[in-house]
């Protein structure tokens, strides 16, 4: 019977193998390989703990739940990311909608409820809790981070925090190799604009 | 180089080094734990085939077409049985004298091997002092009724509790 310490020397597709064949210890290394890189992207992309760990959970249990699914020719770590990915931008994009409803609630039945529920337009700024969790996880680049457009984030961070080869990138984020590039160029621009200005 | 150039160059460092320097952050404690909860783990085929063989003759229609054939094949039976065995009295008469006392020396064997250990180890002496002490045996009959008491009612437990597989059965 394999130990924890035996999992740790085999590489994804075997301890993937071993799980299919239903060997827990298998599932709990996947697990302790993945879950800080999961749930760091997932975090850095949504900026709210509470919220990151219900995604980087729905992820693992999605994928965990699928592993009969998964096909050995692409890499384990592509596939995570790319539900984790998803998962937060479906996010974002479920937080956007909710914060342009221009004409107010539809529930609103007051003139003044319409008027408190309608917002002219989304505020990008941060608000007093993503500021305190901004603080929290720390610098002036965190905070950088957290202004680029989704996409560029979640290529910077694979290719930079993560340490992801652009080929990997371009699977995660199903993009050809030549926009994950040119994403990657233009996020560390407006990231050095970002310091720039703070340095000013 | 220009001033500006440097500059760019300087941030550009200043970019990569501060990227990879972020931490990796760390879900909270019981993070694995709460994911394995949701996870339901491969079962082994020979375990899957019997539950779906299971699943599948305990539907009422099927469980009452697999009653009727198992009535049937038990009927046929005995009627082909029946009139074979008639016709072959004899034989059949012989086999059976031939198992019974091959059973019946068995049960002599093993009631004798039972007995003289019995004898030997001292148990038949101590229940004889057990009967001949009326609180003694007193005290063997509670203590086995309520041993008897206690294993029926922790067979009851853990009947009545349901498991995590049973749930996983359900949700599937």
């Amino acid at each position: 019977m394999s130990t924890a310490k035996d999992l740790q020397s085999l590489g994804d597709r075997e301890i993937v193998e071993l799980a299919k064949a239903g060997k827990e210890a298998a599932y709990r290394e996947l697990l302790r390989r993945y879950e800080r890189p999961v749930f760091s992207l997932v975090y850095r992309m949504v900026r709210d703990r509470t919220l990151a760990e219900d995604l980087a959970q729905e992820t693992f249990v999605k994928v965990l739940n699928a592993l009969e699914s998964y096909r050995p020719e692409y890499k384990f770590s592509s596939w995570i990311f790319k539900i984790a990915n998803n998962a937060a931008i479906d996010q974002l994009r479920r937080r956007e909608l909710d914060t342009l409803s221009l004409d107010g609630s539809p529930d609103a039945r007051t003139a003044d409820e319409v008027e408190a529920t309608a917002l002219q337009a989304a505020d990008h700024g941060e608000s007093p809790l993503e500021e305190l969790e901004s603080r929290e996880t720390g610098s002036a680049i965190e905070r950088a981070i957290g202004r680029l457009r989704p996409e560029y984030r979640t290529c910077i961070l694979l290719r930079h925090v993560e340490g992801r080869s652009y080929e990997e990138i371009a699977e995660v984020m199903d993009l050809p190799l030549g926009t994950v590039k040119t994403y990657i160029h233009r996020a560390r621009l407006e990231l050095r604009e970002y310091l720039a200005d703070l340095r000013t | 180089m220009t001033d500006k150039q440097l500059d760019h160059s300087d941030l550009d460092a200043l970019v990569l080094r501060e990227l990879s320097s972020l931490p990796s952050l760390a879900p909270s404690r019981g993070f694995q734990d709460r994911v394995m909860a949701r996870v339901s783990l491969p079962k082994p085929a020979a375990v899957v085939l019997l539950q779906r063989a299971g699943a599948w003759a305990l539907q009422p229609r099927r469980a009452l077409a697999l009653a009727t054939a198992y009535a049937a094949c038990v009927v046929a039976t005995v009627l082909l049985a029946g009139p074979w065995a008639a016709a072959h009295a004899g034989f059949v008469v012989l086999g059976a004298s031939w198992v019974a006392g091959h059973v019946g020396a068995w049960l002599d064997t093993t009631a004798l091997a039972v007995a003289s250990w019995g004898v030997r180890s001292g148990v038949v002496e101590a229940l004889r002092s057990a009967a001949g002490s009326g609180a003694r045996l007193w005290a063997t009959v509670a203590t086995v009724a309520i041993g008897y008491a206690a294993s029926g009612y922790g067979l009851h437990i853990l009947l009545k509790a349901p498991r995590r597989s049973d749930e996983l059965a359900r949700t599937l």
